[in-house]
């Protein structure tokens, strides 16, 4: 898993101010499930899957998502955006080994 | 001693349960302790333990006029299922859509996933990927700023289960 972490973000490529924006991120992380031994019984460990999703625009945190292990591998959000200045737009995905990984977006207006 | 005794099995689990909502509320503090991490959202609970811990048995409407659950009715792979939940809600300061739940009633671990959302978010719309274990219902539940509990329902069959374990 040589790419665990890296964060694919894809925002329309032509954006107008006040426009409400959707935007899809994608995060490569095996998002580990509970395992159980023989008897059923779960395998205390600390399982390594993402609990955290955060997204900022301008500085500001517009969206979370708090997630368990239900979640599916390579984990896809989607989610929107009020885009009303220029700025970054960016996309932080925390796990529970304290992993964080972060893409960034440029939104800009033509 | 017989005080501990007299707590009831209830009162026991809405302290642990406000705990746990807490622990989330606070989650930016990112070097809490694991176990507080994993207790986070818990796991291995019933659907309905989660629904009493998350909302503390308040009502839940019925909110299909507003809600639009778009998931799939058969899914084959039930390791990868793409799940997409929209409102139809005004986002202004005064009144926004909170957050946004999404709940697999089969999954030994019900609650996929909370959302927060701001008004800065300018519509109601999240999607995402989630497992299922089997073959159940999916609850998208929205909690409103003024507090509104809406719940929709949808029932899906899993060819081959996604959660392991």
């Amino acid at each position: 898993m040589a790419d665990i972490g890296k964060v694919r973000l894809r925002v329309p490529s032509s954006i107008k101010p006040g426009d409400v924006v959707q935007v899809r991120s994608l995060v490569i992380h095996p998002m580990e499930r509970i395992e159980r031994d023989a008897q059923g019984k779960i395998i205390q460990r600390n399982y390594n899957y993402i609990n955290k999703v955060i997204v900022t625009y301008l500085g500001k945190t517009v969206v979370t998502f708090d997630t368990t292990q239900n979640v599916a591998e390579n984990p896809f959000f989607s989610f929107t955006f009020k885009a009303t200045d220029p700025g970054p737009l960016k996309v932080q995905f925390l796990d529970t080994t304290g992993g964080r990984y972060e893409g960034t977006a440029d939104i800009k207006f033509l | 001693m017989t005080d501990g005794h007299l707590m009831s099995r209830r009162a026991v689990l809405q302290a642990l349960g406000a705990f746990g909502v807490a622990a989330v509320g606070g989650g930016l503090v990112a070097v809490a302790p694991k176990m507080a991490q994993a207790q986070a959202l818990r796991q291995n609970e019933s659907v309905e333990d989660a629904m009493r811990r998350l909302f503390g048995g308040k009502a839940i409407k019925g909110g299909s006029a507003a809600i639009k659950l778009d998931v799939a009715l058969i899914a084959e792979n039930g390791a990868v299922v793409p799940v997409s939940v929209s409102v139809e809600s005004p986002m202004t300061p005064a009144s926004y859509v909170k957050h946004i739940y999404v709940v697999a009633d089969k999954n030994r671990i019900p609650v996929v996933t909370r959302v927060t959302l701001e008004p800065e978010a300018g519509r109601a719309f999240i999607g995402a990927n989630i497992r299922l274990g089997e073959s159940g219902d999916v609850r998208a539940i929205v909690e409103q700023s003024d507090g509104t509990l809406l719940q929709v329902k949808r029932e899906v069959k899993v060819t081959v289960g996604g959660c392991g374990g």
